[in-house]
């Protein structure tokens, strides 16, 4: 049967008949993390394991002149040591193309030692190509040759008439211009990157940290010299990836080089340092905005011109002006290489960033023609949803009853001010076609869901299970989930939202199909018409009352096993995430610290699969996006092109005391006939909401990311 | 890590004959919580062959008080254990609250004093194993035109770091002194003077000792009548963070007259830096809103800032204004 089919016929429950769906439901992979019991990609080990590691050369441009293994090689306990590739005359830039060697040992601890030991000499360029200062200069060398090169600095076009916005500017009644930007920031996966490579007589297991199961088959099937069906991928648990791990990366590759190399399993996991030099990162961003608003709180004009900086990668950033309505508008947004890794998709990627600069010029513009900033907001949102969450936000944090709502507040006795900010994001989310899943129900009464969707501890798991229980009136714990292994149905990658959009529809595509056909066999028992029975509490029961427990209509199957395929049901899903967040701030303007106080975000995702695991989404949004406004940044010195913040005690990330109040709201109030992602949406505008804030408290407007004492001091014109 | 072999010492004798003689040699290192020097060997900044255990040493641990109220610590004391003992928090509120701003509960669990007024310091430069820094030996400190945000504002050059110990200047301001055991026997020196500004001393240490000699013992003296201390330090993330800036302060006052002051910052300096000018000038003044002002005024009067890290002086004004009102009001 085609999905087209059963469009349609396949629907998600009523909402006031749903008891699993759309509750809080403890997550499946919960006590294993929590024990230790979980096993990630680092911690997989298999009998006769050889650790492998990469070599680095840590400076963005250097000669090489000699990378020798020999004495790596010579090593006791060490079971291979290779040049890179054959060898280079250069290192081009930061990241991948720091690799030099790669070395295999008995244990991790002799592998650092052999890395060590590979002699490197080398000479750094005189110019580091780091900067954009640096990358213009006039005899800079093009960093992308070849079949994809180009210059540097590369503009992607204009958009709008930049006459028309200029003759509009002059005439606004409320003028901003100003220049705001963001710096380059990690993923920061908890668990760097890396796999386990088991080849065996012609086949072969890997075990990646992985963003997608079943689409890595292909990759290391190539890498391996393997037919596809000679490849089985595993990823029981992910340390997160948050868009950095789609690809099997440089690493991927050399662990398969090894694996064939020395013939045994090769473990290979980036060690923290090489994480932050070679694993992606956020790209950064100026943007410059001159814009103009009415005496009636509309935006009349807005020119941008934004530049973005991915390293060897074009950036992310959608062109501005980002979610409001503008009339007139001219943006033109360009791409700055330097000689650093080139940018991964990261949690909404371009998002956060245009977040940042748009929000704060709308807050600008709001305070500039003497409008209350939410009011103002409101005036220059399109979407109704928006417009609903943000009233839902400011009732949450206090916005009535705050005293400063149309200029900034002032400073106490002891230098400090509260202030509250807002923001708004939107996401794509949808779906993507190509996710399955198998509902198998024996005799007994034995449920299983399958498929090999990873999860990034984002809840899967437990919807894989929990989306077929609820169709069957079963207990959460009724029907076991298998994830994360290549050799069940297929699915998607978990980028841009679409896990769920994608792959819930299929779930419900099999549960449904699954109680079709038993109902089918209860029709014949107790009679009844298909469709027309109800599923609850373990039990089963017509339209006329009569009743069998799960048990009992499953013994019906005999000595079969029922099993179904569930397809991808377009109709199940939606795209299109609004949501709105508001922070509550205190500055120490003596010190420039700023706490945030409270965070609130409501969000819309259609049907809830599983309340507890939303929230947690929505918590994981505002903690990134405060990590990100308050501390984040690539630290490099320019003169060497090394990089300073590569290690988690430069590059500072928010801890458990920068935890503000949280209070994560599902919006009720959308439709729940479908199902979309809510992951990335959360983490658009919560920086933005904190920069508002700030300036809301005391007239500091902080335009340069991360918010930090020295730039919250600058702001204040105290240093 | 580079495999080192561990000693584990019965006595101060045995472990000072442990360790090398001559100024420069890092074949054998002490170690006490280990709660820097293991990031040190991690990073490949320091590869001793053998590390000398304090902790196999009895009686280097623990607070003993004088019968005339002063108190001694011995080196092996743990950060926890300074703030975890009522009578300290009372009668040295400053060292209580310094040992507490320390690191996390984990490390601060293991870290001892000593080690934290013997560790080294976290300037980016120094701590990558690449950047050949004036402090590992080369010719320059990469701080003083490169990145600098943490870096020093006063009393640096030709070294910029500033010195990471919280505990440091909270004894500096409470006058304590250190008992150092050596080859030759004990010597004594003053808090203060135990640390080295890389202008005057040997740039590639920070403090006076040897490297065949243990600081053994820190006497804090009992206050004087009157006299009330505190440590405020600005962490720029709460959650861990070395100071950014840090104010210790120790006042006596005869109701509301400064009979004697200390002030000593933190993380602004390539040591603790006491203010003495300053101090003198505080001496006989009430405390009130123009005495506070004097005093963050003319503490940051020489700072000379780098590119990136003017913010300072004002964040370090701030927290003096801070210090001196949480001592007015308490
Ligand atoms: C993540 C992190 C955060 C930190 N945050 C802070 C902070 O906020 N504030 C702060 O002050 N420190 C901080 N530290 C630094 C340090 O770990 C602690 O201060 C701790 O007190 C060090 O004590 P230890 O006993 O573990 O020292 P060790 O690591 O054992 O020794 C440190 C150094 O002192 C020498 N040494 C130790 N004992 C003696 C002695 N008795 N005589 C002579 N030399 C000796 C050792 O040879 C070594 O060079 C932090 C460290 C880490 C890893």
């Amino acid at each position: 049967m085609s999905p087209s089919n059963r469009e349609a016929d396949v629907v998600w429950k009523d909402r006031k008949d749903l008891t699993l769906l759309n509750t809080d439901q403890v997550r499946l992979d919960g006590p294993g993390k929590v024990t230790g019991h979980a096993l990630y990609s680092h911690d997989i080990r298999i009998p006769n394991m050889v650790y492998a590691r990469l070599v680095l050369v840590p400076y963005s441009r250097t000669k090489l002149t000699k990378v020798d293994v020999a004495p790596a090689a010579a090593l006791a306990g060490v079971v291979h040591a290779e040049v890179w590739d054959g060898g280079k005359e250069a290192v081009q830039f930061l990241g991948d193309d720091s690799v030099v060697a790669v070395v295999a040992a008995e244990t991790p601890e002799l592998a650092e030692d052999a890395a060590r030991a590979v002699i490197l000499e080398f000479e750094p360029e005189d110019n580091p190509m780091v900067t954009r200062g640096q990358v213009t200069a006039n005899d800079a060398p093009r960093l992308r040759q070849g079949r994809r090169g180009g210059p540097n600095v590369e503009e992607d076009g204009a958009r709008g008439d930049e006459e028309d916005v200029l003759e509009l500017l002059a005439t606004a009644d409320g003028v901003v211009e100003q220049d705001y930007s963001v710096p380059i920031q990690h993923h920061v996966c908890l668990e760097t990157h890396g796999c386990v490579v088991h080849l065996e007589g012609g086949k072969a297991t890997v075990y990646p940290s992985t963003q997608m199961v079943s689409d890595s088959v292909g990759m290391y099937a190539s890498m391996l010299g393997l037919s596809q069906r000679d490849v089985r991928v595993i990823c029981q648990n992910m340390g997160g990836g948050f868009g950095s791990k789609f690809g099997a990366g440089l690493e991927g590759l050399a662990a398969c080089r090894v694996a064939l190399a020395v013939e045994r399993p090769v473990h290979l996991m980036l060690d923290r340092r090489q994480e932050f030099l070679m694993a992606g990162n956020r790209s950064g961003s100026t943007q410059s905005y001159h814009a103009g608003a009415s005496k009636d709180g509309k935006i009349v004009a807005l020119k941008a011109t934004a530049e973005k900086y991915g390293g060897m990668g074009g950036g992310a950033l959608p062109t501005p002006p980002y979610i409001y309505e503008v009339k007139k508008r001219y943006a033109q947004v360009g791409s700055v290489y330097t000689a650093m890794d080139a940018n991964r998709a990261m949690r909404a990627p371009g998002h956060p960033q245009a977040s940042f600069g748009m929000e704060s010029v709308v807050d600008e513009l709001a305070y500039s023609v003497g409008f209350d900033p939410l009011e103002f907001r409101k005036l220059n949102l399109d979407s109704e949803v928006h417009l609903r969450q943000l009233d839902r936000v400011a009732l949450e944090i206090g916005w009535n009853e705050h005293p400063n709502r149309k200029e900034p507040g002032k400073p106490d006795a002891d230098g400090m001010a509260e202030g509250i900010g807002f923001g708004v994001s939107q996401w794509g989310a949808g779906a993507r076609p190509g996710a399955h899943c198998e509902v198998r129900i024996e005799a007994d009464g034995s449920v299983t869901s399958s498929v090999a969707v990873q999860d990034l501890g984002t809840g899967s798991r437990t919807y894989v299970a929990g989306i077929v229980a609820e169709e069957l009136g079963l207990p959460l714990h009724g029907v076991t989930a298998k994830i994360g292994d290549s050799v069940l149905p297929s699915s998607v990658a978990s980028g841009g939202s679409v896990t769920t959009g994608s792959q819930a529809p299929a779930i419900q595509d099999a549960a449904v199909q699954a109680r079709r056909a038993l109902e089918a066999k209860l029709v014949d028992a107790i009679g009844g018409e298909v469709d027309a029975f109800t599923w609850k509490n373990g039990e089963v029961a017509n339209a006329d009352g009569q009743k069998l427990s799960f048990r009992d209509a499953c013994a019906l199957l005999g000595g079969e096993t029922l099993t179904t395929m569930g397809e991808f049901q377009p109709n199940l899903h939606s795209g299109g995430a609004h949501g709105a967040q508001a922070a509550r701030v205190r500055v120490d303007t003596l010190t420039g610290h700023v706490q945030v106080l409270k965070m609130v975000c409501i969000q819309d995702m259609g049907l809830p699969l599983n309340r507890a695991a939303v929230r947690s989404q929505i918590n994981g949004g505002m903690i990134g996006a405060l990590s990100y406004g308050l501390f984040e940044e690539r630290v490099l010195d320019h003169d060497f092109g090394f990089m300073l913040s590569d290690q988690l005690e430069d590059y500072k990330i928010a801890g458990i005391q920068e935890m503000p109040e949280m209070v994560a709201i599902i919006d009720d109030d959308d439709d729940f006939s479908t199902t979309k992602g809510v992951a990335e949406a959360t983490g658009i505008p919560g920086h933005s909401a904190i920069a508002n804030a700030i300036y809301n408290a005391c007239g500091a407007r902080v335009r340069h990311l991360p918010m930090t004492p020295d730039k919250v001091l600058a702001a204040l014109g105290r240093s | 890590m580079k495999a080192f072999e561990m000693r584990l010492p019965a006595s101060l004798e045995e472990a000072i004959a442990l360790l090398p003689t001559a100024e420069g040699d890092e074949s054998s290192r002490l170690v006490a919580g280990g709660q820097d020097l293991l990031t040190e060997l991690k990073h490949h900044l320091v590869e001793p062959e053998r590390l000398v255990n304090l902790k196999s040493i009895p009686g280097l641990a623990g607070a003993t008080w004088g019968s005339d109220g002063s108190l001694t610590l011995g080196a092996l004391t743990t950060l926890q254990d300074i703030y975890e003992d009522e009578r300290i928090v009372t009668t040295f509120p400053a060292l209580a609250e310094a040992a507490r701003s320390v690191a996390s509960p984990q490390i601060r669990a293991v870290g001892t004093i000593g080690g934290n007024l013997n560790q080294r310091p976290r300037c980016w430069y120094y701590r990558a194993e690449e950047m050949v820094c004036l402090k590992k030996g080369g010719r320059e400190c990469f701080s003083q035109f490169g990145r600098n945000k943490y870096n020093a504002i006063l009393g640096a050059g030709p070294s910029w770091i500033v010195h990471p110990s919280d505990t440091a200047p909270a004894l500096v301001a409470l006058n304590a002194s250190v008992e150092i055991v050596g080859p030759n026997g004990k010597r004594t020196s003053s808090m203060q003077d135990y640390f080295t500004l890389p202008s005057s001393g040997n740039v590639l240490r920070e403090t006076t000792l040897a490297p065949n000699e243990v600081l053994t013992r820190i006497t804090i003296p009992a206050p004087a009548k009157g006299s009330k201390s505190t440590y405020l330090k600005f962490k720029e993330r709460s959650s861990y963070d070395f100071a950014v800036g840090a104010v210790a302060l120790n006042l006596t006052l005869d109701g509301r007259k400064i009979t004697a002051a200390r002030i000593v910052l933190g993380a602004v300096a390539p040591t603790p830096w006491r203010v003495e000018e300053v101090e003198a000038r505080l001496i006989g003044r009430d405390l009130n809103d123009e005495t506070i002002e004097l005093a963050r005024e003319g503490a940051l009067a020489g700072a000379a800032p780098l590119s990136e890290n003017g913010y300072k002086v004002p964040l370090t004004k701030g927290l003096i204004t801070r210090a001196f009102r949480a001592i007015s009001r308490s």
